[in-house]
């Protein structure tokens, strides 16, 4: 202070100078360092701001994909059978909640829920980062929904996320042809050309879920949002909204399908319907059924480890994976061979003594007792082994082969549905091939009944009956009756495919209906259980013989263990003078075709015709049916439903009828008996 | 002394009046793009910056009517009062993200770091204008200049903020050179300044260095540290000519820029109105300091000469750094741009400054009285 003031005036020119000097330097330095932000802020700007122009476009922007609603499932009377639904389940993420005590005493009222359960829930996942959301509930009710939306600004960290979800309506029928969904996994993305399919996406994983995914999952729709740096979305800039899928009306009719479960009840096997002029199928069963509901969010393994060792192979779709000797069913193929080939006439007779000798073995019939004089009509409708043994012999493997395969047997059907097996129809080519042995005759009787080297699947017995029923026709098996865009217009629509034709005269096909008629409504019939009082119903039963324990030779049948004990076939076609409908049962390890799986194929017509009522029954056919004339017997009756014996040994080694137990997802290892 | 003369108002430098209104319109224009959809700051942000502008601008007129010259005697007193609110802040302050900087006021958290800037520009101001010699100034001389800086400096250092402490030093080897230094004291200072760096680095908080570290190799971390030059220099850049338009920066609009209303201010200016606005801010902006140093070349006298060169020198580093930084030339350092980042006490303390200087230059055909 001292200097201060008074000398604040007086400034040396020389210093005053010198200070000018300096002031011009530091205008000069800041001039320059300008110039460097100006420099830099046009290098930024203008040469470089495309790339940060770009840069900046992909901060901000996002895509939201938005999931398009999947087609529902339909039958073929538009009942809805896979519908969608989604699922709320509450979530809770604990680094968006400050105060976790309060908010889960208000959740757990919410949630009509002891706070213990939450909290039980909390724990389980304290491990993960705090970022993650732990489940607190699933699939909670639109009351709960609507009361935690409401109160969400008093539950910090409590947010509610939406799944879709394939909702069942007929819990698991028809679940082996539906499927199901799942996760994508790697192999499936690998497998897309496109971007259909993206990470984290449900896909089809069995059935038609799988087989029609492209039609069945739309397209997604995507938003184009402005994201903060938290993700947080600030604006919508472009949506393009999601296609919903198709909609895929089947063929089935899902009445047909419950009557054909309800049927079957515990039994394992399959059910198979389809019109006999168009190929359409009205119902395709296998059971046991898929635990559908298990499969929402993957299959656990301890549920896939239970399907693998359930010895009724649920993982089997039964009715085109499922390999069985034909049985007697195949008679009908020995028949039109026979006839065809002029070995036989419809008056040609064989005696039936209850066995044949062939070599030095004994062939025996399934009536001990035997059929005594028997032709064509009465051998069909009774099933005498013995008369088919003979035509069988007369024809040698190879015939009946060729009249198999022109019945659609021993090559697939061509239905669009995963890993179909094709059977197998042995010729002597094949076995020389398969087993570098010769064809030993007594196997031409064995597989001229059906049992032996032959296998079948259900579907091929019903395309084979559907083809007798019709006059010869094979029509290819199909199952979707309509794809349909979200306005309803059809994508595609359902149209009968012809395979080929049968051999075999019409009047050779007549006989051959007539014997099957006569199965079902003469008394001495093997399948007078599928009888109907409006309908005359004309079918074939057969017994599959499964590997034959010497040990269990003598037992009863009841008291073989299921393992060992036969499959039972029953197809059939019915009304008798204008087919409409085919149906084939074949009930696993179920014995006698006529009492195990006659009963459930009744069931299935019974509701078909409930629907479809036939026209009346012409007089003189209504009398056949409610009284029928005794044909001249020379055995005793036999009452038909009850328990046959099973079949004494067939001479050749009989092949495990037991399908491979793979799942239906995966191919399974060809196989060959 | 308290005296206003009316022929001051003949002396109004109108230029610097007029260029400081608008750096602090287009301030304001650009906080509310910046703060509107912030929900932690919101609108109010943008009123209480209105408020202090005005205040600041109240402020002005008050300094103007008193001769700048009192601040010789007072520099002392208010050198103190600027130590004792720093103490205050270290005591009893609030503590926001981590450093304890502010004096809550009620209406108002203080930052005394910001009063102190200016503070030592007056005190060295003032220091230099009664030792001057003409002789050049020895390092025994500089003794009690350092020790003013160097207090200050700790105490800010410790709060810790870098950035604040580190303008002291700046505005201490400024306002040094300025006045003439003996080249064998600038030599032993340069020479200490150097020593002391590891001493310095050693002193740093590991997130200071880890910045240092990160603008040296800025791709070493572009998601975390590295994650605010990257974004600010997306901002400036994506702005190209004309800018995304003003509310339309989507890095600033959608919460990429950290520190969008305060530091990094102009990055949000640089994004909405491209390179052509950015050069329109940058003349305006530095047409008041260059018009600063010709308040310093025209000053009636020494002290004001010095007084004056040590507030554009506080002013300009300040937006020199904080430029710098924005552009991603200089590491992130947590300095605001004088009038233009939000902050009242920042804004105040330079509206004080540009108060000084309008002071300066109303009196510089005056006689003292």
């Amino acid at each position: 202070m001292a200097r201060g003031l008074g000398n604040i005036n007086k400034m040396d020119p020389a210093e005053l100078k010198m200070l000018k000097t300096r002031i011009d330097i530091a205008t000069a330095i800041m001039v320059t360092l300008i110039a460097v932000l100006v420099v830099r802020l046009w290098y930024l700007q203008i040469r470089k701001g495309t790339e940060y122009a770009q840069l900046s476009e992909n901060n901000r922007t996002r895509i939201q994909y938005i999931a398009a609603p999947r087609g529902n499932v339909l039958d073929r009377n538009g009942n809805i059978i896979i519908a969608n639904r989604p699922r709320f389940n509450v979530i809770w993420i604990r680094e968006d909640a400050p105060h976790p005590d309060e908010v889960l005493k208000q959740l757990a009222k919410i949630l009509k829920l002891d706070i213990s359960v939450l909290l039980d829930r909390i724990r389980a996942g304290a491990d993960h980062p705090r970022y993650l959301p732990t489940r607190l509930k699933e699939d909670i009710d639109w009351e709960t929904l609507v009361a935690i939306e409401n109160n969400a600004y008093r539950l910090p960290g409590v947010q509610v996320e939406v799944l879709p979800s394939r909702d069942y309506l007929y819990d698991e029928m028809a679940s082996h042809l539906l499927g199901y969904l799942g996760e994508i996994n790697q192999q499936e993305l690998d497998a897309s050309d496109d971007n259909t399919y993206m990470p984290g996406d449900l896909i089809g994983k069995g059935g038609i879920e799988k087989l029609f995914d492209r039609y069945l999952r739309g397209e997604k729709g995507a938003s184009f949002v402005e994201v903060d740096v938290r993700g947080v979305v600030q604006k919508r800039l472009k949506t393009q909204e999601a296609v919903p899928g198709n909609d895929l009306q089947l063929t089935i009719d899902i009445g047909m399908q419950k009557a054909a479960e309800d049927a079957m009840a515990d039994k394992a096997g399959a059910v198979v319907a389809m019109e006999v002029n168009t190929g359409r199928i009205l119902v395709l069963t296998s059971l046991p059924a898929l635990p559908l509901h298990e499969f929402s969010s993957g299959i656990p393994a301890n549920v896939w480890q239970r399907l693998l060792s359930d010895p009724k192979t649920p993982l089997i779709n039964k009715p085109i994976q499922g390999q069985y000797p034909p049985g007697s069913t195949y008679k009908i193929v020995t028949a039109l061979a026979g006839l065809s080939e002029k070995v036989i006439t419809p008056d040609t007779s064989f005696f039936c003594s209850g066995s044949i000798n062939f070599g030095n073995r004994s062939y025996g019939c399934w009536k001990k007792g035997g059929h005594g004089s028997i032709s064509l009509h009465r051998a069909l409708a009774e099933s005498c082994d013995v008369y088919f043994y003979q035509v069988a012999q007369k024809l040698g493997p190879d015939l009946l082969a060729h009249y198999a395969h022109s019945l659609g047997l021993g090559a697939k059907t061509g239905i669009t549905l995963e890993n179909e097996k094709a059977g197998n129809i042995p010729t002597t080519a094949w076995k020389l091939k398969r087993f570098k042995e010769p064809w030993q005759e007594g196997e031409t009787l064995s597989v001229g009944i059906g049992q032996g080297f032959d296998l079948a699947t259900p579907l091929q017995i019903c395309r084979m009956t559907a083809a007798v029923a019709n006059g010869g026709t094979l029509y290819r098996p199909q199952f979707i009756a309509a794809v349909k865009d979200s306005t309803g217009a059809f994508v595609s629509r359902f149209k009968p495919i012809v395979d080929g034709t049968s051999l075999g005269s019409p009047r050779t096909l007549q006989l051959i209906r007539d014997g099957l008629e006569g199965a079902v409504n003469e008394p001495h019939g093997t399948a007078t259980a599928a009888k109907m009082e409006n309908v005359i119903v004309a079918g074939k039963t057969g017994t599959a013989q499964v590997v034959r324990m010497a040990q269990y030779k003598a037992t009863s049948a009841s008291n073989v263990p299921y393992l060992y004990q036969d499959h039972a076939w029953f197809t059939c076609f019915a009304p008798f003078d204008k087919p409409q409908i085919a149906v084939t049962v074949l009930v696993e390890h179920g014995g006698h075709g006529g009492s195990a799986a006659a009963p459930v194929a009744k069931a299935v017509l019974s509701k078909y015709f409930e629907m479809y009522p036939p026209p009346p029954l012409p007089a003189a056919e209504a009398a056949t049916a409610a009284t029928p004339t005794l044909p001249v017997t020379t055995t005793p009756a036999t009452p038909p439903t009850k328990p046959a014996a099973p079949p004494t040994a067939t001479p050749s080694p009989t092949p495990s009828t037991k399908p491979s137990a793979k799942p239906m997802a995966k191919p399974p290892a060809k196989k060959k008996p | 002394m308290f005296r206003f003369d009316r022929r001051l108002l003949q002396n109004i430098d109108w230029a610097i009046i007029g260029g400081v209104l608008i750096v602090t319109l287009m301030a304001l224009l650009n906080l509310y793009s910046a703060t509107r959809l912030n929900d932690a700051v919101g609108l109010s942000a943008f009123f209480k910056q209105l408020y202090f502008n005005l205040m600041g601008f109240g402020l002005i007129l008050l300094i103007v009517t008193i001769d700048y010259k009192v601040l010789i005697g007072l520099s002392y007193p208010l050198y103190i009062f600027g130590l004792l609110m720093l103490v205050a802040a270290m005591a009893f302050g609030q503590t926001v993200a981590g450093s304890q900087r502010w004096i809550g006021l009620g209406f108002f958290r203080l930052q005394p770091s910001e009063p102190a800037k200016l503070i030592l520009v007056i005190t060295l101001a003032s220091y230099y204008y009664r030792k001057d010699t003409g002789k050049g100034f020895t390092l025994p001389e500089l003794f009690v200049p350092i020790i003013l800086t160097l207090v200050p400096f700790l105490l800010i250092l410790k709060q810790p903020d870098l950035g604040t402490a580190l303008m002291l030093l700046i505005i201490f080897a400024s306002m040094t050179l300025f006045v003439k230094l003996r080249w064998s004291t600038f030599g032993i200072l340069a020479g200490g300044a150097l020593g002391a760096l590891p001493v310095v680095w050693k002193l740093l908080k590991p997130y200071q260095r880890q910045r240092i570290e990160i603008f040296l190799n800025p791709e070493s971390d572009p998601l975390g540290s590295g994650y605010h030059i990257t974004q600010s220099k997306i901002a400036v850049g994506s702005g190209l000519k004309f800018g995304k338009g003003y509310l339309h920066g989507t890095q600033g609009q959608l919460d990429f820029l950290p520190e969008r209303h305060t530091d990094f201010a102009f990055s949000v200016w640089a994004e909405e109105w491209g390179f052509f606005g950015s050069l329109v801010f940058l003349a305006c902006y530095f047409f008041v300091l260059l018009w600063g140093l010709n308040i310093a070349v025209t000053a009636r006298d020494k002290f004001g000469m010095l007084l004056a060169f040590g507030i554009v020198s506080l002013l300009f580093w300040q937006a020199f750094i904080n430029l710098g930084m924005i552009m991603g030339l200089l590491p992130v350092v947590g300095v605001p741009l004088p009038l233009f980042s939000y902050g009242g006490s920042s804004l105040l303390t330079n509206l004080a400054g540009i108060g000084l200087l309008l002071n300066i230059r109303m009196r510089r055909f005056m006689v003292a009285a």
